[in-house]
This record gives structure tokens, C-alpha cells and sequence, in this order.
């Protein structure tokens, strides 16, 4: 395991010291000296690296043998190489004629060896001034490749998480949840009250039997003289009735009770569903680009749903257990306080027995859900693949592969049952002994006289009932493990701020002309990786602008930042004049408009689809729209028209008809700067043909961005903007650039001789 | 199937390996020489020993060791050490703890480079059975370890070891 440690600076010990001291000089004093957790020779332990203001010096005790010493004069060194390797890394130091590996660490140590390696490099600049620069430091160790770690105390933050479980205070986040349930404490205060009285008098039963026992039927048997049939009578009805008022009263009391608990926690999980749902809308795309889309969701259904099952059960269960252990205890004690000690000594065990189990079918449960998962998957994976397996006559092989997890998984369900079935006879086996104990101890006092034969009885009763609320308080940890990880993942979401939003004092824009400008932008999606540098450029209003260059290029990223899904690093993007980051999001985006390569359409009809961005438009102006876009006509060939529901993401239309909805949404809400990403490619002739002619009406009298890998679809464009490695390596129109004989001219010749080649 | 192989750039049985003035492997084949090159494995698990792929200090392929027990034995000692340094797959002999914090199973082995204690963060993704009882793990910061046969290991650690796979 790494301990980050966040300073090289380490003392080295004397022994390590003494062992030097041949080595260094009298006048040699020791500038830094740092450990590393596989030594020289490859095992795992520690070893130490200094320098001196001479050397490098790399110790590594060498298992039992005479320890590693490796040394290089600070003087002499040419490069300084870390090395990202499979599983480890290291460092390595070369001199003009010689080399040596200095350290071997584990990936955990890749950003301390980092700053190393770093630090090295100053330390040699010092020693030889005048030396050349960029060479020196060689290669780059990665982070952390798998899991994360978090930054305060170095735990590894389990996937899907996003926030370490040992810096989360549990208790914190259950009280948190709680003022959740605060605006309705007259519910809860409500709800407790009639727990306490069910719980209550749910309890009493055992002692009306004892009653019955000792004072109406027991005495029947003495044939006392003094017995009047009558008042046996009396009492029987007395007891009768008054077990009916506790059943009566219990159910009743129970129904309410359940009625207003499941109120409560649905009336938290509202608030709780709403508010994250309208916090997850005001969040910038980058936070959708580190979450699974499925994880998000999760956080809205599941996460939520657990919370609510946590409230209004989990909690009180809990209250009502503990409640009901306390008051049978008072009760066993108070009718005798030897037997009573005596029939509650198995419950240690019985304790002991359920974490014990639990622990393993928890365990054990898990290992069978990974198999079942594994076998969803290969099914997921084989079922759509059908026609290769068929096309490669593979079915056998599947077949055999599928028997081979299908044989997992058995394995597991047998031993899953195996744990199963003996569980329950453990457990009633535990709790006999208390039975055991009753009879015999309890049995031992009624013969002698000092204990009443209905005591005998309730103490039996009592004894049943004080199991089953020892056990549940045992799963409970489980219970609160579960709802504190889904607390803590909803208020991630919540906690987590926007990061891209409209300042206070927001300009809301005009309609705008379409003047587009970039000063000096630099951009990166992840820290250190820039994707944008330094790019400068003004776009007139009403130009076509169309951006070409490879994959990768910063083409997206581009646009991203006009419509200002992130935030910039460093520069600024004018509209019109105005500072993009001073202007409201929404008058923004409100006058942008979009057509994408796979365009988006929400399940609903087409005519909503098509008046997305504008839900108050008339019918005349989406029909309008449609015409415009080329849509009109085969939308009319639907037989329920613009009622046509699209299906989900638009399943039930072609991709060019999806397409021309999507300029028809782009035309309805007529922007005032047009991005068209790639709106094109993967059409058919004529519909692309339809889709060009579309697009031409479109981008009439507005700026307009677009992206096009084929580049004959650029052929309207006013100006080209080359982009290459985040920078603007050409700018000008079709003309200019070929004349220019660069990077564009270079694409389009590609293109042609590779559309020579298909034509053959 | 032959004329496929043809296009393979197979490294002759007399190309040389040693190791140079700065520690690094070089290659002698054919009269020339190529100082610090890199070997890579195509099948790391399938055929450890087998493809091992050959390239010089700019990254680009020199050739293939088909395998390299062809090689003479100093070359054998020397392109083994590069691999062993490069896939560094310390191997798991007794599973001492499992335990569970937090979600993430820590696991306290004996390796045959010494003791270790590394964190699993998704048994799922991290832990991959490949046949033969052969398991590799993948811990939390990318370093690997590998269990030859778990089914081998002593009844302590396999009742730790099953409660993963």
C-alpha cells in the first residue's frame, strides 16, 4: 500500500548514515534523501535515495547479501529518465558514458517520484550551469491508473462514489438527512408517539395470559371451596374483552402509524427527488463527463428510494426494537430477577451468531451477484452478436463458454444455500436454550412454589419476543451503511457547485448581429492536457465559418466554448462586443442554435420536438419550419403527421429524417449564430443532397460554425478556420488556402484522390 | 496461413542481447547495433515467453523474438530480466486478511518479493480469472499481481481467495 507522503524530505536513519559515511566526503552534506518501496534487486522493502551536493546516491539493502550502492557524480549527468512501466516504474541517471537505475517503486509512488525526479533536475542544473534544458528530464510517470485516491487521508475511494467514505461523518450525514424531515416533525412527532403506545401495548398480552392462568383457569383445579364459578366467569369475559381492545387497538394503531410513516418519507423524498433533479440541471457538461449516465440516474431513483426506506423504516424499527428489548427486560426482571438473568444469558451468542452470519451471506451474496452479473453479461454480449456467431459457425464454442459460467454460478448458489440452511436451525437452536433454561430453572421454582405457573408462561412468551428485535438490531449497522453511502451519494450531487454561471449582475444580450470574437482562448478539458492554446480570431456577423482539421484537432471544443458549456482557462470570447462570461447563460444560449451529426429527439410527437426550444410557437410556424427544413413532405406521409410520436432518442425515424427535424428546430427558434457539428456525414446522397439544401436556406443572414469532415460540404463556407494541435494553423477562404499550399490544401487533395478511389 | 506469417519481421536466432556501458539492453543483429531498446510482450499472459516485440529508443520496431528461448544464453538472461523488470508481476503465495473498509477489500499477502498490502477498489473490474485457476489483480494505484493457481493455495487463503472470485 502507498502512504502518500507528501515531503521527500525523510530522515535517514543512523544506520543507514554510519553505512555511508565511507562514501561521502567530509565536506559532503546531504540535500535531500527519500524512499522507495522495491529495492534493487525487485523485492518489496525499502530503499533510499539521497543526493549530496556531489552525488546521487541509491541505497537498496539487498536481501541478506551486501546492500546496492549505486553512485553518480551530480557533475557528470546527462538525462534523468522516469519510466512508466507495467506494474512498476523507475528512475534512471546516465552519464555521457554510463548508466544506472536509481530507484524501483511501485505505481503508488508515481507522484512523489515525479517530483523526484523533478527535484533532480534542479539539483543537476545546479551542479553544471549552462546546461541544455529540455533534455535533461526524460518520460512521464501516469496517476494513479485504477482507483482514487482521496487527497486528505489517502483511502482509496470506491468506484462510483466520488467521495471518500472515511472522511465522511456518518452521523453528520444522517442528521443532515433528518432536516429533511424537519418541516414535517408534526408527522414524525406523530408517527413516534404511536410507535411508542403499539409498541407498548403490543407488549401486554403475555401478561393478560399470565393473569388468566394464575387467577381464572389455574385455580379451578384446587376445587377451593371458596371458588365461585360466577366471578371466574367475570373475569374470563374481563380478559377477553380486554385482549380484544389491545388486538383491536394494536392493528388500528399500526395501520395509522404505517399510513403516516410512509407519508412522511415519501413527503422527504419529493423534496429530496426534486431537488436533485433541478440541481443535476443547473450543472455544466463537465460534470456529466465525469459521471456514468447511469450512475447519475441511480443517484435520482435508487439512491433517493433508499433514503425514504431508511426514514420511515429503518429508523423506526430501530426506535421500536430497542424500545421493545428495554421493556421486556423491565418486565422479566420485575417478575423474577434470577430467571430472568439466567433466560437472557444465550443472548451474547445469539449476538455473535447473527454478525457472524451475516458477515459471510453478505459476502458470499456478492460473490454470487458478480457471477450472475458476469452471466447477464455474456448474454448481453453474445444475443446481439448472433449473426457473427452464426456467420463463423461459433455456436458449440458459446454454447461451451456460456456452461462454464452457468457452472460458476451453480457453484455459487450451492454454496450460497449450503450457509442458508444451516442458518435458521443455528439460530432457533441459540434461542432454545433460553427454553431450555426456562423450563428447567423456571419449571425448578413453580414445583417449589415461587413462581406462578402464568409466569412460567409469559417468561416463555417474553422470551420469543425479545429474539427477533436483538437479531434485526444486529443487521442494523448494514441498514445504516447502505443509507449513508446513498446520503452521501445524493448529497454529492447537491453539494457539488455549478461551475460554469451567470455572474450576478448578468448582461442579458439583445438580439444580436453575430460577431464572434477569440482572444487569445486556451482551454483543457483535464488539467495539463491543453486542448485550445492561444487561439485568436474574429468572425464577422452573418459569415459562414467552416472548421476542418484532424480528429482531435479542438474543432468540438470550439464550439462548446462559444455556446459556453465550460468555462475558459485564460483569454476571452467577445459577442458582439460583450465579455462572454459577463452575459446571462440563458440570453446566450437563447440565441444559439444547434444542429448535430446524431441529432437528439425526445420521446414525444414531432411537432414537440420540432418546438423544443420554443414550446410557444403556433402550428403555422412549426409547419413553416418543417418546409423549410425538408420536412415537411415526409413527415405528411406519417399517417398520425406532426403527431407522429419519434419514439425513444427518436428510434422510429431514419437518421436523415432525424436530421431534418433537427434543422427545423434550429430554424423555429431562429438563432442568431448557427453550429452545424458534422450535420452531414453518415447521410445518403439525396438525403444529404435534401439536408445541404435545407441547410442553405438555414444559415441565410447568420453567423454559422461548421464542423465537416468531408470537406466539399464546406464548399459555401465564407472562411475556413484550420485548426491543428489546439491552435489556428490556417485561416482563410477555399481559394486562399489552396493557393497557400498548407495543411488544407494537403486535406483536400486527400479527399479527392480518395473519392477517385471509390468512384472506381 | 504461411504467406500471412511471411510479413512478420522475425529477429534471426543469432541476434545478440547484452547489456551496455549505461545499464541499458542493446541489440547486436545482422552487423548492426541498436543501444537501449525496449522489449514488449504481444501475449503478456497467454505466452509470456513468446512475440516479444523488439523496438529502439524512438519506439519503433526493430522485430519479433519468436521466442525466446531460441536465443543464446546470455541473451535469454538479459531480455528475461528486461521483462521481468518491465511486467513486474509479483506473485501472490499466501493470503494472509481480506478485510473490508469502507467498500474496499485490503488484502495482506505473502508475494515471492516479499510481504505486501494493497487495496482492490472493484473486485469486478480488478481481479480477472484467465484459466487454470490463474488470477491477476490490479490494485488501486495500477500495480499487478498475479495468483499462478489459486486453487494451489493453502485452505486459509483459499477461503479468503473464494470469497473474491
Amino acid at each position: 500500500m502507498a502512504e502518500p507522503t507528501d515531503t521527500l524530505e525523510e530522515s535517514l536513519p543512523d544506520e543507514i548514515h554510519a553505512k555511508l559515511s565511507d562514501i561521502l566526503q567530509p565536506d559532503e552534506t546531504i540535500h535531500f534523501s527519500t524512499t522507495s518501496d522495491i529495492r534493487l534487486d525487485g523485492a518489496f522493502g525499502e530503499a533510499w535515495l539521497l543526493a549530496t551536493n556531489h552525488q546521487l546516491i541509491a541505497y537498496s539493502p539487498d536481501g541478506g547479501g551486501p546492500p546496492d550502492i549505486v553512485r553518480l557524480p551530480l557533475s557528470e549527468i546527462t538525462s534523468i529518465e522516469v519510466k512508466d512501466l507495467v506494474g512498476s516504474g523507475q528512475l534512471k541517471a546516465r552519464t555521457a558514458n554510463s548508466g544506472a537505475t536509481l530507484s524501483r517503486f511501485t505505481k503508488g509512488l508515481n507522484p512523489k517520484f515525479s517530483d523526484v525526479a523533478k527535484t533532480l533536475e534542479t539539483l543537476v542544473k545546479e551542479a553544471q550551469p549552462g546546461i541544455e534544458n529540455d533534455k535533461l528530464l526524460r518520460g512521464k510517470l501516469a496517476r494513479s491508473a485504477s482507483g482514487v485516491r482521496c487527497e486528505t487521508c489517502g483511502t482509496v475511494i470506491p468506484p462510483r462514489h466520488d467521495v471518500c467514505p472515511n472522511c465522511l461523518d456518518t452521523r453528520k450525514l444522517l442528521t443532515r438527512l433528518l432536516m429533511y424531515a424537519r418541516p414535517h416533525w408534526k408527522l414524525g412527532t406523530l408517527s413516534l408517539f404511536l410507535l411508542l403506545t403499539a409498541t407498548f401495548i403490543g407488549l401486554l398480552p403475555p401478561l393478560l395470559m399470565s393473569e388468566l392462568i394464575d387467577n381464572v383457569l389455574g385455580p379451578i383445579s384446587l376445587s377451593d371451596p371458596l371458588f365461585k364459578k360466577e366471578d371466574a366467569y367475570s373475569q374470563l369475559y374481563l380478559l377477553v374483552g380486554l385482549l380484544f381492545l389491545i388486538n383491536l387497538s394494536q392493528s388500528s394503531l399500526s395501520a395509522i402509524r404505517s399510513y403516516i410513516l410512509s407519508k412522511l418519507g415519501q413527503h422527504v423524498t419529493y423534496d429530496l427527488r426534486n431537488e436533485v433533479y433541478q440541481h443535476l440541471h443547473q450543472h455544466s457538461l463537465s460534470f456529466y463527463n465525469e459521471r456514468e449516465t447511469g450512475r447519475i440516474m441511480a443517484s435520482i431513483t435508487q439512491d433517493v428510494g433508499r433514503l425514504q426506506d431508511f426514514i420511515s423504516d429503518g429508523l423506526q424499527e430501530a426506535i421500536r426494537d430497542i424500545l421493545t428489548i428495554v421493556i421486556i427486560c423491565c418486565i422479566l426482571f420485575y417478575m423474577d430477577a434470577k430467571l430472568a438473568a439466567l433466560t437472557l444469558l444465550p443472548t451474547p451468542l445469539l449476538v455473535y451468531a447473527t454478525l457472524k452470519f451475516s458477515e459471510r451471506f453478505h459476502r458470499n451474496y456478492r460473490g454470487l451477484w458478480r457471477r450472475w452479473a458476469g452471466l447477464s453479461a455474456l448474454l448481453a454480449d453474445t444475443i446481439p452478436g448472433v449473426r457473427v456467431v452464426k456467420a463463423f459457425a461459433q455456436e458449440d464454442r458459446e454454447v461451451g463458454k456460456f456452461q462454464v459460467i452457468s457452472k460458476d454460478l451453480f457453484e455459487g448458489e450451492v454454496r450460497v444455500a449450503g450457509i442458508r440452511s444451516i442458518f435458521s436451525p443455528i439460530m432457533s437452536f441459540i434461542t432454545s436454550i433460553g427454553t431450555l433454561i426456562i423450563w428447567f430453572v423456571g419449571g425448578g421454582s413453580v414445583l417449589e412454589g415461587t413462581l406462578t405457573l402464568g409466569s412460567f408462561v409469559a417468561f416463555t412468551q417474553y422470551m420469543f419476543r425479545y429474539y427477533g428485535p436483538v437479531q434485526s438490531l444486529c443487521r442494523l449497522n448494514h441498514r445504516f451503511q447502505r443509507a449513508s453511502t446513498s446520503a452521501e451519494r445524493v448529497f454529492e450531487v447537491l453539494d457539488t457547485q455549478p461551475d460554469v454561471v451567470s455572474p450576478p449582475n448578468a448582461i442579458t444580450l439583445p438580439r444580436i448581429e453575430g460577431k464572434v470574437e477569440f482572444k487569445d482562448v486556451a482551454f483543457s478539458y483535464e488539467q495539463g492536457k491543453p486542448v485550445l492554446k492561444d487561439l485568436s480570431f474574429t468572425i464577422e456577423p452573418g459569415e459562414m465559418i467552416g472548421l476542418a482539421g484532424h480528429s482531435g484537432a479542438g474543432k468540438s471544443t470550439l464550439i462548446n466554448l462559444i455556446c459556453r458549456f465550460y468555462d475558459i482557462e485564460s483569454g476571452q470570447i467577445f459577442i458582439d462586443g460583450h465579455d462572454l462570461q459577463d452575459i446571462s447563460l440563458n440570453s446566450l444560449r437563447n440565441q444559439i442554435g444547434v444542429v448535430l451529426q446524431d441529432p437528439f429527439l425526445f420521446n414525444g410527437p414531432i411537432a414537440e420536438n420540432i418546438a423544443y426550444g420554443n414550446p410557444d410557437a403556433s402550428l403555422a410556424e412549426v409547419v413553416a419550419a418543417a418546409k423549410t427544413a425538408n420536412a415537411h413532405e415526409f413527415i405528411l406521409r406519417l399517417p398520425d403527421g406532426y403527431d407522429t410520436p419519434v419514439g425513444e432518442r427518436g428510434v422510429r425515424l431514419s437518421g436523415g429524417e432525424r436530421q431534418r427535424i433537427s434543422i427545423a428546430r434550429a430554424i423555429l427558434r431562429d438563432p442568431r449564430i448557427l453550429i452545424l457539428d458534422e450535420a452531414t456525414s453518415s447521410m445518403d446522397t439525396e438525403t444529404e443532397a435534401q439536408i445541404q439544401e435545407a441547410l442553405h436556406r438555414l444559415i441565410q443572414g447568420r453567423t454559422t460554425f461548421a464542423i465537416a469532415h468531408r470537406l466539399s460540404t464546406l464548399k459555401h463556407a465564407n472562411r475556413l478556420l484550420i485548426i491543428e494541435d489546439g491552435e489556428l494553423a490556417e485561416i482563410g477562404s477555399h481559394d486562399e488556402l489552396i493557393a497557400q499550399d498548407g495543411i488544407y490544401a494537403r486535406l483536400c487533395h486527400m479527399q479527392t484522390e480518395l473519392s477517385k478511389l471509390r468512384a472506381l | 496461413m504461411s504467406q500471412l506469417t511471411n510479413e512478420l519481421n522475425i529477429l534471426p536466432q543469432d541476434a545478440h542481447f547484452y547489456i551496455n556501458a549505461f545499464h541499458d539492453l542493446a541489440l547486436e543483429v545482422t552487423g548492426e547495433i541498436y543501444e537501449n531498446v525496449t522489449v514488449e510482450r504481444a501475449f503478456p499472459l497467454k505466452a509470456p515467453d513468446e512475440f516479444i516485440v523488439v523496438k529502439d529508443d524512438q519506439k519503433d520496431e526493430i522485430g519479433i523474438i519468436e521466442n525466446i528461448r531460441q536465443l543464446d544464453q546470455d541473451s535469454l538472461d538479459v531480455v528475461q530480466d528486461a521483462l521481468n523488470q518491465t511486467y513486474y508481476l509479483p506473485k501472490i503465495i499466501k493470503i494472509h486478511a481480506i478485510e473490508t473498509n469502507f467498500h474496499i477489500p485490503k488484502w495482506t499477502v505473502d508475494t515471492d518479493r516479499g510481504p505486501r498490502m494493497f487495496e482492490i477498489p472493484s473486485s469486478r473490474r480488478d481481479v480477472r480469472v484467465v484459466g487454470g485457476g490463474r488470477v491477476l489483480l490490479r490494485d488501486a494505484d495500477g500495480n499487478r499481481y498475479e495468483i499462478p493457481d489459486y486453487r494451489k493455495l493453502d485452505v486459509e487463503s483459499l477461503a479468503f481467495a473464494e470469497t473474491i472470485l
